[in-house]
């Protein structure tokens, strides 16, 4: 079966601070039927459109449709694919235990799966577990080291662990005598 | 980008009111967010030069740590205005520096949420 993925899994942040991912739905495409006929099109509607209701943020309707998805899952990717998306969509219902086992259920099932230490990360940052999101980030960054998803998570643990004022002082001084050699014009 | 204009300009002070420029808005930059996210502090120093109507001329960098601070400098620099010189009043050219500090400041554990 010839697979099209546009993407996996999306982290939506409702009110919160920036979007780790924002993933269109998987599309998979069965390409034939009988002999005759090739048909195109999502072959798990659920799935897809369970990510497109979590995307715009219709969360509680994208996990309704997401899990029906799970149901209707084929292979690795589709599974992987929608326990990743519920991870994310019980998150954003605040129901971070669920979405735990969500995304334990993904890494069990591959567990060189970046997006979801990412996603795990940011459940144990929400249930205050700052050093097993620390330890999840880690680890997604060794399996993606250019993630800006797993360093947005990783600045969202910064502001929930060691939380910094940003501050900018000035100081206004002449230019030093070797500047003024090289004087500039007053205009 | 926050802007002080001359009066309110705390800890800001014209080094000599005999001929060096008197700032009229100052612009201080906007910490990068990027540096933040990654707690990354830094200075840039930026020299320029002051036209009679008090804008800046010829901005460059001088000196920086870090990179992701030289742009906010720079154009905060280019933002600013100083009090123009008086017709006639002659004012000996100079090479004004401003150098911009970044830090971030650890909020207190009985201040945090």
């Amino acid at each position: 079966m010839k697979i099209k993925a546009l993407a996996v899994g999306a982290i939506i942040f409702a009110g919160l601070l920036l979007a780790a991912e924002n993933a269109a739905a998987q599309r998979t495409s069965s390409d034939v039927l009988d002999s005759h006929k090739k048909v195109i099109g999502p072959r798990n509607p659920d799935l897809s459109d369970g990510a497109d209701a979590l995307v715009r943020g219709d969360f509680e309707r994208g996990v309704e449709l997401t899990e029906k998805g799970l149901e209707n899952a084929r292979g690795s990717f589709e599974l992987k694919a929608a326990l990743s998306n519920l991870c994310a969509g019980y998150l954003m219902v605040r129901k971070p235990q669920e979405a735990l086992q969500a995304c334990n259920r993904v890494l069990e099932e591959d567990p060189n799966f970046w997006r979801a230490y990412n996603n795990r990360a940011l459940v144990y940052l929400e249930l205050g577990e700052f050093e097993l999101s620390e330890a999840d980030i880690l680890r997604g960054q060794e399996l993606r080291p250019k993630s800006k998803n797993l360093e947005l998570t990783k600045a969202k643990l910064l502001d929930a662990t060691d939380p910094v004022v940003p501050n900018v002082e000035i100081d206004e001084r002449r230019g030093s005598a070797d500047e003024q050699s090289d004087r500039g014009t007053t205009l | 980008m926050l802007v002080l204009p001359a009066v309110a300009q705390e800890g800001v002070e014209p080094v000599d009111t005999d001929y060096d420029r008197m700032p009229a808005n100052t612009v201080v930059p906007e910490y990068p967010e990027k540096a933040r996210r990654q707690r990354i502090e830094g200075e840039v120093q930026v020299c320029f030069d002051i036209s009679r109507e008090g804008f800046p001329r010829r901005v460059t960098v001088r000196e920086s740590t870090h990179p992701y601070f030289e742009k906010p400098a720079v154009e905060a620099v280019r933002r600013s205005t100083w009090r123009p010189i008086p017709p006639g009043e002659e004012v000996p050219a100079i090479k004004a520096c401003r150098t911009f500090r970044f830090n971030l400041v650890p909020v207190p554990p009985d201040e945090r949420d």
